[in-house]
């Protein structure tokens, strides 16, 4: 029987071929005589990280910052399990829970009559130029592209909004009642901890000059609140 | 009262004070003498604004719009979204909500559970060094801390971080779904898109076939439920063995493959003297390319198992498939085809790649089993195969076929104060039927009834609710079924 591949994990697998990156069980099959110093190397090689990478479990119970290579070949990187600083990844607890937040967003939007829109989380720089002094503009997240050309991740995504309704015109049919839920982004220095990123909903209401327009948006935030919720379990 | 600092275009707070941007709408208060200057400003740029902007709102997508003659503050800007990239209004929005509507479903079914990460990654996730078209065209930056990082070209890569992040926590076998959004930079000579979607679906912690043959037949699902049938599309399936089989018996160094099997991709993108060179460049003599070229153009397993004999692994790996895609049901969907290796360097088995059996269309979908993945990173590899499956080109089939869905806009009720001063009367109708779970479309504004019937049927409403000084006087509002046109009175509280 093969020699297990990741003990840790008690997984037993089928033999594998030696590839770019290293191996760590023998095949199954009569390999070719050439091949058999390699097949030492292997295993070699799995010794080695062993004793060294305490037995490959690097993958530690918690964060590390990085791991430390593997013994063999020039494919294998050192690279940071977490994600990018101030940005989160969502395993399936998490994700459920923002599966469910966006699915009360949604459903407060339609009961409410709004339809959804999105626009490019990538935006031109220019489209939050204001020289107003907000905290916005100073935490832009700006670069150049490839194409040198000055483009930002979205702070927020009322400017998106404001160039999309300008961009369609006379088809458009006001009121607009509009609902997006997108990422939005700042770069502040970390030494703060705080987020680079999150998830805004937005609900906006386009044509209607009346006070009417701002106590709707607020019955729909209260109702929000209020969570109704009408026994729809199809939120993932 | 403080000034506000950032005026939303549809929040008027409190009235309107002086800010640095100009102001369209003319305030209700009296405006204290010393800023009546302003407000003359702010007037004159309306009546300019309106004069040469076309009303504020230019008929079309135009490049840029003039800037108003008053203020600092009015900038030129690029009504279109970034060069390659999409904006959903609505109607774009509501058919890529159904999309990805099906996406989840068929994912639920087979019992994934769905996961996200960050759309910025740091850019050695995607540092491979096997000449990929996905390395090429990499949307990577400094970002202003001078860190490389990049906008991520396809989602396994981080899913293989999350699980080395998560280790022992993990229960395998894994079975996880994602739908994010994925970025490539291209010169835009091209007209290509810049950022698609991609529904990916991953398998993690088991070895046998049987994890491929699962993945397929979500596909197949997927496909069914949106009324795609296998005259349609297919699926081509290699395995990456068979051409690691035939590069062995040529003697090729392993640390080769990688390279070999994305030059082998381009197949039918480049000449095939061109394939030739660079197999050769690539260190492959005359022979073993000459060798490989004639394994790729076999379109059958027992012709390939004559070739290559019983006994290796590619072969075993395939029947199975096969066999197990009988027992599934879908055998009429898949089919095998040598020259299949997909773009990406790490696979290491099983490939398949789903096509437009009409051959108008680039792939619709591919995947394959990357078990070797994880150890790259520095982590322990774990038995993986998973499929990426696009946006876009989903969408171009379905116009082919004419299975595009048409979905409109629909709210239930459209809720109305027919005199001005039953507006809050109609806003305790709007919240009585939300509080039931039914959508309104709350009318704001003294309209004509013409007017809502107008917006009533753009809005494919199903009931018209009319709040009436006369009826009010009742206790009642007017409800108008507007398929039928049964109109009748009802009390508030009966309401529902």
């Amino acid at each position: 029987m093969p020699p297990l591949l990741n003990p840790r994990l008690s997984l037993s697998l089928k033999p594998f071929f030696l590839f770019s990156q290293s191996s760590f069980a023998p095949r199954k099959f009569q390999i070719p005589r050439q091949f058999v110093s390699v097949k030492s190397r292997t295993f070699s090689s799995l010794a080695s990280e062993q004793s060294s990478d305490n037995g490959g479990s690097s993958v530690g119970g918690g964060r590390s910052g990085a791991l430390s290579p593997s013994l063999v070949t020039d494919e294998v990187q050192r690279i940071d399990v977490n994600p990018p600083k101030g940005t989160r990844d969502f395993p399936p607890e998490d994700m459920r829970l923002r599966n469910w937040l966006f699915h009360h967003f949604r459903e407060v939007s339609r009961l409410f009559g709004f339809e959804e829109v999105d626009y490019p989380v990538l935006e031109s720089e220019a489209l939050f130029i204001r020289k107003a002094g907000e905290e916005i503009r100073d935490q832009l997240y700006c670069f150049e592209d490839r194409g040198n050309r000055r483009v930002a991740l979205r702070p927020e995504l009322t400017p998106s909004l404001a160039r999309l309704v300008i961009q369609k015109g006379k088809s458009l049919s006001p009121p607009l009642k509009w609902f997006a839920i997108g990422q939005c982004w700042r770069y502040e220095r970390m030494t703060r901890g705080r987020r680079r990123e999150h998830y805004q909903w937005n609900m906006d209401i386009l044509g209607v000059p009346e006070v009417t327009a701002e106590a709707e948006l607020m019955a729909s935030i209260v109702a929000f609140f209020k969570n109704w919720n009408h026994g729809i379990r199809c939120w993932f | 009262m403080p000034p506000l600092l950032s005026p939303r275009l549809s929040s008027s707070l409190k009235p309107l004070l002086l800010l640095s941007q100009s102001s369209l709408a003319p305030r209700k208060f009296q405006i204290p003498r010393q800023l009546v200057s302003v407000k003359r400003r702010a007037f004159s740029s309306l009546a300019s604004e309106q004069s040469s902007d076309n009303g504020g709102r230019s008929g079309g997508r135009s490049g840029a719009l003039s800037p108003s003659p008053v203020a600092e503050e009015v900038q030129r800007i690029d009504v279109n979204p970034p060069k390659g990239t999409r904006d959903f209004p609505p109607e774009d929005m509501r058919l890529r909500n159904w999309l990805f509507f099906h996406f989840r479903e068929v994912s639920r079914l087979f019992g994934f559970e769905e996961v996200d990460y960050p759309v910025l990654e740091s850019e050695a996730l995607f540092i491979r060094k096997a000449g990929e078209e996905i390395r090429d065209q990499l949307y990577c930056f400094e970002d202003r801390g001078n860190r490389r990082v990049a906008l991520r070209p396809e989602l396994t890569p981080s899913l293989a971080r999350l699980v080395i992040q998560k280790g022992k926590s993990l229960s395998f076998p894994l079975k996880w779904f994602a739908i994010g959004q994925c970025w490539r930079y291209e010169r835009m000579t091209r007209g290509r898109r810049r950022e698609h979607y991609q529904w990916n679906m991953d398998v993690l912690g088991v070895p046998e076939v049987t994890a491929e043959a699962e993945l397929i037949a979500s596909i197949v699902a997927f496909f069914k439920r949106i009324g795609i049938t296998e005259s349609d599309v297919g699926f081509k399936v290699s395995s990456r063995k068979v051409l690691q089989e035939v590069l062995r018996c040529y003697s090729v160094p392993e640390n080769l493959f990688g390279k070999v099997c994305i030059i082998i991709d381009k197949i039918e993108k480049i000449p095939i003297d061109e394939i030739k060179r660079e197999l050769n460049a690539t260190g492959l003599s005359e022979e073993a390319t000459e060798g490989l070229l004639q394994v790729l153009s076999i379109k059958s397993l027992t012709k390939l198992e004559e070739i290559l004999g019983g006994a290796g692994e590619a072969i075993a790996d395939l029947k199975q498939l096969f066999s197990l895609a009988e027992k599934f049901g879908y055998s009429e969907w898949i089919q095998f085809d040598a020259s299949v290796v997909r773009g990406l360097a790490y696979y290491t088995g099983i490939v398949f790649e789903g096509f437009d059996r009409e051959g108008k269309l680039r792939a619709i979908c591919g995947g394959g089993r990357y078990d070797r993945l994880l150890s790259t990173f520095g982590g322990d590899d774990v038995p993986a195969c998973g499929f990426g499956f696009g946006d876009a080109v989903i969408v171009e089939l379905l116009k082919e076929k004419g299975l595009v869905p048409e979905l409109s806009l629909e709210v239930e009720n459209i809720v109305c104060a027919l005199d001005h001063d039953l507006q809050a009367v109609a806003a305790t109708v709007a919240t009585k039927l939300r509080e039931k779970g039914q959508s309104v479309d709350l009318v704001l504004e003294s309209k004509p009834l013409k007017w809502v019937f107008k917006r009533a049927a753009r809005t494919n409403a199903q009931r018209l609710i009319l709040v009436g000084n006369t009826e009010w006087q009742r206790g009642m509002v007017v409800v108008k079924v507007l398929s039928s046109g049964e109109q009748y009175e009802i009390k508030l509280d009966e309401l529902e």
